[in-house]
């Protein structure tokens, strides 16, 4: 550690390289925090985590007890009297004596991207809520038409306050906070929705997986999804290579059509035309108007892709996770598989993870490191660290008694947050030595203990 | 059979060791492979040799109506990396070399299939009926020259088959119903316009195969330890299933269902807790 001081003084490295170097290191010794514990107050199985995108200071949890709890994850509230490990209690909990609270479990819990001033909450009473957090009031509420599944707001967003919803009705909605009103729905799904993601590197565009096993990106400036993640058009490696196309099958169902054939066979050719055209983010409006001219159909062209059937798993999606250089997208399904999907050409990278189950009835909350290494997923009651290039097990934690739903990385700590059906909320970090702690402890009178021994007379 | 001969080596060595590095031809030694134990060939270093290898050790008894093919978790367990295994399968397909099939004996369950073994098997079904005197087998020559060539996903939409199969002649709805008795396409029991791919008169292997999964599981299940050696457990004869016990254990190590051990004695496979 010295050694790489001095070595960024000397100006032989450089200060991010330094940085990641240490972050680095001490996520691959995470394991079970022996300093730190978070005390969960929920008396049901926790089913969101998030960190605040600001500070990275508090966590926001939501349970199926319809309670949510907010913690301060870097000042303790109360230290056990060794001064060994500092004890996390909520800052405040809300539940169903709350006279605006929900009725049933709350599905997803996020913080207002901007600062902690406001929070959202889905749950399976078919409201969303945002929460003021100093007077723990609701100011505003939506009513959708069935459970809610997820909630998602853009981090990177500057020009809207959409918080977008996945339900289990087929179509999306966007909810606006600045005007109380639903801004649009987006259809295509063939069932519920169980995960949704908004990009990391374009506010407008939004990922939504559902229960049919189609994971579909949206722009919401216009109608139809753009593209429909097909499990089957796969590619080798990172990058799709410059010359090749991908998919060998798709070229030749152009040239194996015969003069007779029926329309929706057109439909689909001319919409796979289009969405290889439009591969780049779609940036301004014109594009709208190219795409009506090539397709020549009746319908819309934003609704052709329902027509699209293809699946990205073979089961429901329970879970999504964008990488954050907005490169690669990592889903989960319920026929145990994970896929690493590049996002820029649509394809399968064909990596294995290696995963006996995961779990299917409910929705998993996946992470990712800052440098998009390593992943953190929630298989059953243990949560494995995969390496997210070449898909091996880099590490296991077990820890929680029951099924893990969720888990939240703290890229600032490199801290892992991990909340289950056994009620618990388990941190899992570098580890501290123990002597590190009693030497700063109580006036300089534990130095001395370093030096006694153990013996018990 | 057109095979990829890059080194001709005739196996006459009954042992193999383990990191071996060349590709060997296997044409007469269906005898030498059957006493070759589990243990010793436990993992190849290529995709392609390991399949070829997996193919000669099918058991080929008059229980057994199909011709062989490949569990992916079988390969999976075979292979050191997985992402390895899963890219040349891709590449491989690709090239036409061979064939993934979506098998319904639970999640996930893929059979690769060489594109040979493929059309033998069509061929063996077309056979079968011509001897009933069935008329119009059109549509099989129809179905192996457009369909299978061009079509190399594990599904096809409805519309799809229809302009693949025109190509050959006038299609008509009875000729799809006949794709479909013969056992080359089956229903999705959740999209109606869409057919999986399926080797014909494989339903008694796969009956065999769950049954015979079942039988392993349980069968380790009762013991103390939920363990036994590799060597000793290989010995036994399976009651349900028409397929080995090599077979099944291959399938299971690489679903995950059961895990080996390294001891100073040998393997010992046991059930994996997770």
């Amino acid at each position: 550690m010295w050694k790489e001081i001095k070595e960024r003084e000397f100006g032989n490295v450089r200060p991010n390289l330094f940085s990641s170097r240490i972050s680095k290191s001490r996520v691959s010794s995470i394991q079970l925090s022996n300093y730190k514990e978070i005390l969960s107050s929920h008396r049901g199985s926790v089913n969101s985590l998030q960190v605040d995108l600001t500070e990275s200071r508090y966590l926001l949890a939501g349970a199926s007890d319809a309670s949510v709890a907010v913690y301060d994850i870097q000042r303790a509230t109360d230290h056990d009297e060794r001064n060994l490990i500092a004890k996390h209690k909520p800052l405040f909990v809300l539940n169903k004596q709350h006279e605006h609270g929900h009725k049933y479990a709350i599905s997803s819990a996020i913080w207002y991207p901007i600062d902690t001033g406001l929070f959202v909450t889905g749950s399976y009473d078919h409201h969303i809520n945002v929460w003021d957090t100093n007077t723990t009031q609701v100011v505003m509420n939506f009513k959708m038409p069935g459970k809610v599944y997820r909630t998602a707001m853009s981090s990177i967003a500057r020009s809207h306050m959409l918080v977008a919803a996945g339900t289990e009705d087929v179509q999306v909605r966007l909810c606006d906070i600045a005007s109380g009103a639903f801004a649009h729905t987006l259809s295509g799904h063939r069932d519920g929705v169980m995960s949704l993601e908004w990009s990391t590197s374009s506010e407008w565009v939004l990922i939504t997986g559902g229960c049919d096993g189609a994971i579909r990106f949206w722009d919401i400036r216009r109608a139809g999804c753009f593209r429909v993640l097909d499990q089957s058009c796969s590619q080798f490696g990172r990058r799709q290579p410059l010359l090749l196309r991908p998919t060998t099958n798709k070229v030749t169902n152009f040239k194996s059509s015969p003069a007779s054939q029926s329309s929706s066979a057109k439909v689909r050719a001319h919409h796979r035309k289009s969405a290889n055209g439009s591969a780049l983010k779609p940036h301004t409006v014109g594009r709208i108007s190219s795409l009506v001219k090539t397709a020549k159909q009746r319908s819309h062209p934003g609704m052709l892709s329902s027509h699209d059937r293809a699946t990205a798993h073979y089961g429901v999606v329970t879970g999504l996770k964008v990488t954050g250089d907005g490169m690669y997208l990592l889903s989960a399904g319920s026929d145990s598989r994970l896929r690493l999907w590049d996002i820029e050409s649509g394809c399968n990278t064909l990596v294995n993870f290696e995963t006996t189950r995961l779990q299917s009835s409910k929705a998993i909350q996946m992470a990712v490191t800052q440098d998009s290494t390593l992943a953190f997923v929630p298989c059953m009651a243990i949560t494995k660290v995969f390496d997210i290039w070449s898909g091996q097990t880099k590490s296991t934690f077990r820890g929680h008694y029951e099924n893990v739903n969720c888990c939240c990385y703290n890229a600032l700590d490199q801290e892992l947050y991990t909340g289950g059906n056994d009620r618990q909320i388990l941190v899992w970090s570098p580890p501290k030595f123990v002597s590190d702690e009693t030497g700063e402890g109580k006036n300089g009178k534990a130095a001395a203990t370093d030096d006694q021994d153990n013996w018990s007379d | 059979m057109n095979k990829k001969i890059t080194e001709l080596e005739p196996s006459t060595s009954r042992k193999r060791r383990r990191d071996e590095e060349s590709e060997a031809e296997l044409d007469n030694d269906d005898d030498d492979s059957q006493s070759l134990s589990l243990e010793e060939n436990f993992t190849f270093s290529d995709t392609l040799m390991a399949l070829r290898m997996m193919r000669s050790q099918f058991p080929r008894t008059e229980k057994v109506t199909v011709q062989p093919f490949v569990l992916r978790s079988q390969l999976y367990s075979s292979l050191k990396d997985r992402t390895q295994v899963d890219m040349e399968l891709e590449s491989l397909r690709r090239d036409r070399v061979l064939r993934i099939f979506k098998l319904n004996t639970g999640q996930d369950d893929h059979a690769v299939m060489f594109m040979d073994d493929y059309i033998n098997q069509i061929e063996r079904v077309v056979k079968r009926m011509e001897d009933k005197k069935q008329d119009d087998i059109r549509v099989f020559e129809w179905f192996k020259i457009h369909v299978i060539q061009s079509k190399l996903d594990t599904s096809i939409g409805h519309q799809e088959l229809f302009s693949l199969l025109s190509w050959g002649g006038k299609v008509r709805e009875e000729h799809i119903s006949q794709l479909i008795n013969a056992g080359l396409l089956i229903r999705q029991l959740i999209d109606q316009n869409m057919y999986w791919f399926s080797i014909p008169n494989i339903g008694s292997v796969l009956k065999g195969l769950s049954q015979g999964r079942k039988e392993v599981l349980s069968f380790l299940n009762r013991r103390k330890y939920k363990e036994m050696m590799l060597v000793s457990l290989e010995k036994k004869r399976l009651r349900l299933s028409p397929l080995d016990m090599r077979f099944h254990l291959r399938d299971l190590i690489g679903s995950g269902h059961l895990k080996t051990i390294q001891t100073p004695s040998g393997l010992i496979v046991k059930i994996a807790k997770d």
